[in-house]
């Protein structure tokens, strides 16, 4: 019996090996893909500015994610400043549009919209990810693997597409082997590709319903010298949500 | 004064309980503003203290109510003689006796902006009170909104709230129609609108028709019974539409309204913008503004036209104008920025340096100077004087 469980624990063993070390960047990029965007997420998060002045600036919001990623709601609930205010991306952020309670108007955003700081932090809303931008506009290479931030991980390079508009020329990731989640991402400039622009660390990495997820991310901007954190203080995956979440209707509730 | 702050002060301590009520939310802002104008050789400065308290609440699962109050207190110039930023030749064709008629006053005012209750029935929504109706895809200018007139140098400032009846109905996920109903003293003197929205590809667009009354003032026959300029009340039908979207990386939207009026000119507005955000986070914009009311050659502006476009009854004096926007975040703090208006008919231009600064999280500063560099009688001649405008703001 004894000698059946240590065959199938080497079998299983040699096998993950066998298939880590076959795995392609393309792969790789998949299953991380895959691991991010859950059918439907729902969550609730923090996000802190370390401004230039040294002060942070907080806020909270609430996002809802369908059909991995290509449907999402985001709407401020803090400060006050910013309360009510609301984000809607369809087609993986192809379409945008944005409301102002204040003026109670809904304007809808171009994709070059994207590019800009979200409330001024170093995340822009592109950063924040677009559904399957990893796989869509980037074409992966496997480096070779590396440590980072005391995970065993795979290092993978993922240059722009031609005709994408994403605004890294490239991204080193940093993924975990063990449950495909980035721990860390660098961020390349758009002209120029060696030129480091932002640095993504992830950290507190928990499994919920199943999901490895990190909990906290810090957005280094290596221009600015500034950074934000952004923790999630609620996470839930796969509930039901209904299509008329993501329209303008429920835009301006 | 002292019974407005003392109204504050009741009001603000009845709504203090309802904060403590988990459906119920209370919030808003305190302005402070400075306004100072140098025309000709005078230097003028207008103080305004501005607090908005908004109260929302959920009656039922699916009913809201919502709710504005403003306080306004003014100080230093509260009246503003039109007459002064006018050309002697428009001033020569004005009687003595009528010339202290042509003053913008501002006065101390308590305003309930908004009041309404909205219920979301699963098949439409239904909202009735007085609320904000903002209509078109414009920045600065919106021919399809008939209710609101933006200020050029403000665009988004929010506009006041209009006692009407509107039901959405949503036809799908990404249609929808809109009936408003404005009521006046009659069926007659009431705004109808319809709108209906949808998307093709990347574009939304919007068709609508509107019928209300409309007043033209003739500011040159005041009639000293009723202390008042004549004003002559017309039909106006409204066909319009617009659109927003995307073509080839470029944000792109367009709006246009064709206008029927019973007994003065018919008129049409046509707008079109473009904008684009560089890498390096510089957001770029330019709209492009036609009006028909408005009058191709400044040597035939008149008293009428200037005093409706400071009244607001038109919503720009010229025929053709275009408004540039660069806007760059200089720090993760304050954003800076560089409006041109450009009146294509008179060619004068305003320019509008303007920044921004986050005090802190709840607390903002935003300015602007207002620069006029045209000729004599232009829309935006020298003579009208400079401006700046500082305001700052704090949410609570």
């Amino acid at each position: 019996m004894k000698k059946i469980f240590l065959t199938a624990v080497s079998i299983f063993m040699v096998t993950t090996f066998v298939i880590g070390q076959e795995l392609t960047g393309d792969e790789i990029i998949q299953k991380v893909n895959d691991t991010l965007n859950m059918d439907t997420s729902h969550t609730t998060s923090k996000m802190t500015i370390v401004t230039t002045s040294g002060s942070e600036r907080t806020f909270t919001m609430e996002t809802w994610s369908k059909n991995k990623g290509e449907k999402n709601l985001v709407r401020y609930l803090a400060p006050s400043r910013v309360k009510g205010q609301a984000v809607l991306m369809l087609n993986n952020a192809d379409d945008i549009w944005m409301f102002f309670p204040r003026t109670q108007r809904v304007r809808k955003l171009a994709t070059h919209a994207k590019k800009q700081k979200m409330q001024g932090s170093d995340f822009s809303y592109e950063d924040m990810g677009s559904g399957d931008a990893f796989v869509e506009d980037y074409e992966a290479k496997r480096l070779e693997d590396e440590s980072k931030e005391g995970h065993d991980c795979y290092k993978l390079e993922l240059k722009r597409k031609e005709g994408s508009d994403i605004s890294y020329s490239r991204l080193i990731i940093w993924v975990i082997k063990d449950n495909f989640v980035p721990v860390s991402i660098d961020y390349y400039d758009d002209k120029d590709p060696s030129r480091l622009e932002k640095q993504l660390v992830q950290s507190d990495i928990r499994v919920i319903d199943d999901i490895p997820v990190a909990m906290k991310a810090v957005m280094f901007n290596k221009n600015d010298n500034t950074q934000t954190e952004m923790e999630y203080l609620e996470v839930k995956f796969n509930m039901d949500l209904a299509d008329s979440l993501f329209t303008e209707r429920a835009l301006k509730k | 004064m002292t019974r407005k702050i003392f109204g504050i002060v009741v009001l603000i301590f009845c709504l203090s309980p309802l904060k403590a009520q988990d459906n119920i939310d209370l919030f808003g802002y305190y302005e402070a503003q400075y306004l100072g104008a140098k025309v000709k050789s005078s230097y003028y400065q207008l103080f305004t203290n501005k607090l908005r308290l908004d109260l929302k609440g959920q009656a039922a699962d699916n009913i809201t109510f919502a709710a504005n109050v403003n306080f306004l207190t003014y100080h230093g110039r509260k009246n503003w003689d039109v007459l002064e930023f006018l050309t002697n030749d428009i001033l020569s064709t004005i009687p003595e006796a009528m010339r202290a008629l042509y003053v913008i006053s501002f006065e101390d005012d308590i305003v309930l902006d908004n009041a309404y209750v909205k219920f979301r029935f699963k098949p439409f929504d239904l909202t009735v009170g007085k609320q904000q109706v903002s209509l078109g895809t414009g920045y600065v200018w919106n021919p399809t909104d008939i209710f609101n007139i933006k200020d050029p140098l403000d665009p988004t400032y929010e506009q006041p709230g209009h006692n009407a009846l509107r039901a959405d109905v949503p036809l799908g996920d990404a249609s929808t129609a809109t009936v408003l109903y404005s009521p006046e003293e009659n069926w007659r003197y009431s705004t109808k609108l319809f709108q209906f929205k949808g998307r093709i590809s990347h574009f939304d667009y919007h068709l609508i028709g509107v019928v209300r009354d409309w007043v033209f003032t003739d500011f040159t026959e005041f009639h000293p019974e009723s202390m008042s300029f004549e004003a002559t009340r017309e039909k106006r039908r409204m066909l319009g539409a617009s659109t927003a979207g995307e073509l080839l990386g470029l944000g792109v939207w367009a709006e246009y309204a064709h206008n029927w009026m019973e007994m003065s000119d018919d008129f049409y507005e046509l707008v079109a913008g473009v904008d684009y955000t560089f890498d390096f986070q510089t957001y770029v914009m330019v709209e492009y503004y036609r009006n028909t009311l408005g009058k191709s050659d400044y040597r035939d502006y008149n008293l009428n036209d200037w005093m409706r476009f400071y009244a607001s009854e038109q919503k720009a004096i010229s025929r053709d104008q275009i408004y540039v926007m660069a806007q760059h975040p200089a720090t993760d703090l304050l954003s800076v920025g560089l409006i041109g208006i450009t009146s294509l008919s008179d060619n004068s231009v305003a320019l509008v340096p303007t920044l921004l600064y986050s005090l802190s999280a709840n607390v903002e500063v935003y300015a602007y100077l207002n620069l006029n560099f045209g000729s004599e009688g232009t829309a935006f001649s020298k003579s009208q004087g400079n401006g700046a405008l500082i305001r700052l703001r704090v949410y609570f």
